[in-house]
């Protein structure tokens, strides 16, 4: 069977290709393939005439370089704003506009590149051993402060889940005066700015005669911080389960606490999922405050690295392996948020394992 | 009628308020076992808040109830054993949706009864079996139809081998081709001697299964009697009004 490129007319019969005038028939002059292919070929010709490499000195040619760069947005825009132009077009289009842009910046906005690569992107520098008396290259020392975050980050998530979790199903209890105290715990938390919590721990705590080192500081600031978010997370989960479960648990005999773990939590994690993984992000995220109180974990690292080295490449080191984690796992939360918006919870389940 | 037979419920004059509001208003009733006591009445008479009373869903304000001879209002009475007794079936079902219909069934035995998980799946088939469903045992509730869904819910009031069954609307929540497959599980379990107390407006199944009708509005048990007494020849004035509404 041949895959059948044009789809037939409906009044059927006619089989034939029909002719390039049928087709292109109705497509504006400036639409068509033979101006955009024309006025191509001009741009790509007229940028043999542009002014050489450097920042340009007078106006005129300054005009010239816009003009240059209007007429390729305008070719760009005809193509872009063209419902008929296949999708590869309009995506080869528009990269050719980002790179007609970055190009033109390169050449003449009279930055020093050589200098610049030389401070962000000094790879040798971080490659080298000995620079500043270490026997390690900056870039061991950078994945220890990556080590360090990720232990953060995950202790942190695991406590947070854990106490949010309890503080939830506490407050599902609805008792007057525990709620008072959680509703206290939560607002306190949740309104206190995490680095002032960080330093009130870490510097504070030890004239009260409670001194704890910089990692359990952080994780216990990490930890109570997410907390409250988390068991407000936990408390929507729980709440959005339909009253009907509690009463059909209850009259079956189980007790309070076996509705909770038999019934509801089951049901309430699956819809907190989405919301939990984007709060571990953040967490994720938050331990880079951690380098307050010096504990070197990947952004301390790096900013001890920068003044060593008198460079800042191990801070643009540094974004690189942040960005590294943290989009995947940014991706992964909004994959798990679209997946539960497409399917009913249930029906998430029961397609997992019926 | 059957006084030799074992007292199942007693209910001495029941009150309940929400806050100002007097929804049963001192309610007195016996119950033996092997009834079918059908409850009808307009909405908003307090059939459910009745119903709920018995098993404590909603607390008594006032009034006595004995489940089999237990207070159940009395503050040393374990609440929870006494509802592994009774069975309650919802109108909107109730099932839990991240447990296959098997599981539903399992979950009270051995979470509550402390059934090994062999006997209770056992036993979870049998009663599939029993209401006609023993290859939807797999199945999530979402992928049963309403009637199925009901059935099922009934299996796992079954499950806790309960004394009694309490059926609130069961079927006014499905589509009428499916209320005919319920009400045939609720038939079975009447003839197998089942103590039942059905709030229900399918006066057919009235008709042919209940013992007695009690008719209640305004928080009042304002008729009471057989089926034929009731149906045929309504005393209340409210009954008569009732009745020719519904059929
Ligand atoms: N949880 C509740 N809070 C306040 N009022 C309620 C509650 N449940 C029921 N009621 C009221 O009690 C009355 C009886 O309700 P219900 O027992 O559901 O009636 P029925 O089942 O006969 O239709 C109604 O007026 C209803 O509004
Ligand atoms: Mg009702």
């Amino acid at each position: 069977m041949m895959p059948e490129m044009v789809p037939s007319p409906p009044t059927g019969g006619n089989k034939t290709r029909p002719s390039w005038r049928e087709r292109f028939g109705h497509v504006p002059w400036f639409r068509r393939y033979e101006f955009l292919g024309g006025l191509f070929l001009l741009l790509l010709a007229l940028a043999f005439f542009l002014p050489p490499f450097g920042r340009p000195q007078s106006t005129l040619v300054w005009i010239e370089i816009a003009v240059y760069f209007l007429a390729v947005l305008f070719w760009v825009g005809i193509i872009l704003s063209d419902i008929e132009k296949p999708n590869w077009m309009k995506a080869i289009a528009a990269v050719l506009i980002v790179l007609v842009f970055g190009w033109l910046f390169y050449q003449y906005s009279g930055a020093r590149w050589d200098k610049l690569a030389h401070a962000f992107f000094n790879w040798e520098i971080l490659s080298a051993t000995g620079s500043y008396g270490s026997t390690t290259s900056a870039w061991i020392e950078l994945l220890a402060g990556l080590w360090l975050t990720l232990q953060l980050a995950f202790f942190s998530i695991i406590f947070g889940t854990v106490l949010g979790l309890i503080l939830a199903v506490l407050r599902n209890l609805h008792d007057p005066v525990l709620n008072f105290f959680l509703t206290i715990w939560v607002d306190f938390f949740r309104a206190i700015p995490i680095i002032v919590l960080m330093m009130l721990i870490y510097y504070a705590f030890p004239y009260l005669g409670i001194t704890l080192s910089g990692v359990v500081s952080g994780v216990l600031t990490l930890t109570l911080n997410s907390s409250a978010y988390i068991s407000e997370i936990f408390r929507a989960g729980i709440e959005s389960i339909h009253y009907g479960q509690v009463e059909a648990s209850r009259a079956l005999g189980l007790t309070t606490m076996q509705t909770m773990r038999l019934v509801i939590l089951p049901q309430a994690i699956r819809v907190v999922m989405p919301p939990l993984a984007s709060n571990y992000v953040a967490m994720l995220k938050d331990t880079a405050i951690c380098s307050v109180i010096a504990i070197l974990e990947l952004l301390k690292t790096a900013i001890t690295l920068q003044s060593w080295l008198a460079n800042p490449t191990p801070l643009v080191a540094a974004t690189a392996l942040y960005l590294l984690i943290l989009i995947p796992m940014a991706r992964f939360s909004s994959v798990l948020e679209n997946r539960m918006k497409a399917r009913g919870v249930s029906r998430a389940l029961a397609s997992k394992k019926g | 009628m059957g006084e030799d037979r074992a007292l199942m419920i007693e209910v001495i004059n029941l009150h309940k308020y929400f806050k100002d509001h007097h929804v049963l208003k001192g309610l007195n009733q016996k119950v033996y076992k092997s009834e079918v006591v059908a409850m009808i009445g307009p909405s908003g008479a307090g059939k459910s808040t009745f119903l709920r009373c018995l098993n404590r869903l909603e607390e008594p304000s006032l009034g006595k109830i004995l489940i089999e001879g237990t207070d159940i209002t009395a503050t040393r009475t374990d609440i929870n054993k006494v509802r592994t007794e009774i069975g309650m079936v919802f109108q909107s079902f109730n099932l839990f949706p991240h447990l296959t219909a098997l599981q539903n069934i399992k979950l009270a035995p051995i979470n509550v009864r402390r059934m090994s998980e062999k006997d209770a799946e056992e036993r979870g088939r049998q009663l599939l079996k029993k209401v006609g469903l023993q290859e939807k045992a797999n199945a999530y509730p979402d992928q049963l139809s309403g009637g199925q869904q009901q059935r099922v819910a009934i299996a796992r009031a079954l499950a806790m081998q309960p004394h009694m069954i309490f059926f609130d609307e069961p079927t006014s929540a499905l589509d009428p081709e499916m209320i005919r497959e319920v009400l045939d599980v609720m038939d079975n379990l009447a003839k197998e001697g089942m103590t039942m107390l059905v709030v229900s407006h399918e006066i057919g199944f009235i008709r042919e299964a209940a013992t007695r009708i009690l008719v209640l509005a305004d928080g009042c048990i304002i008729e009471e009697g057989t089926p034929n007494e009731v149906l045929k020849h309504p005393q209340h004035s409210r009954t008569q009004d009732f009745l020719s509404k519904i059929v």
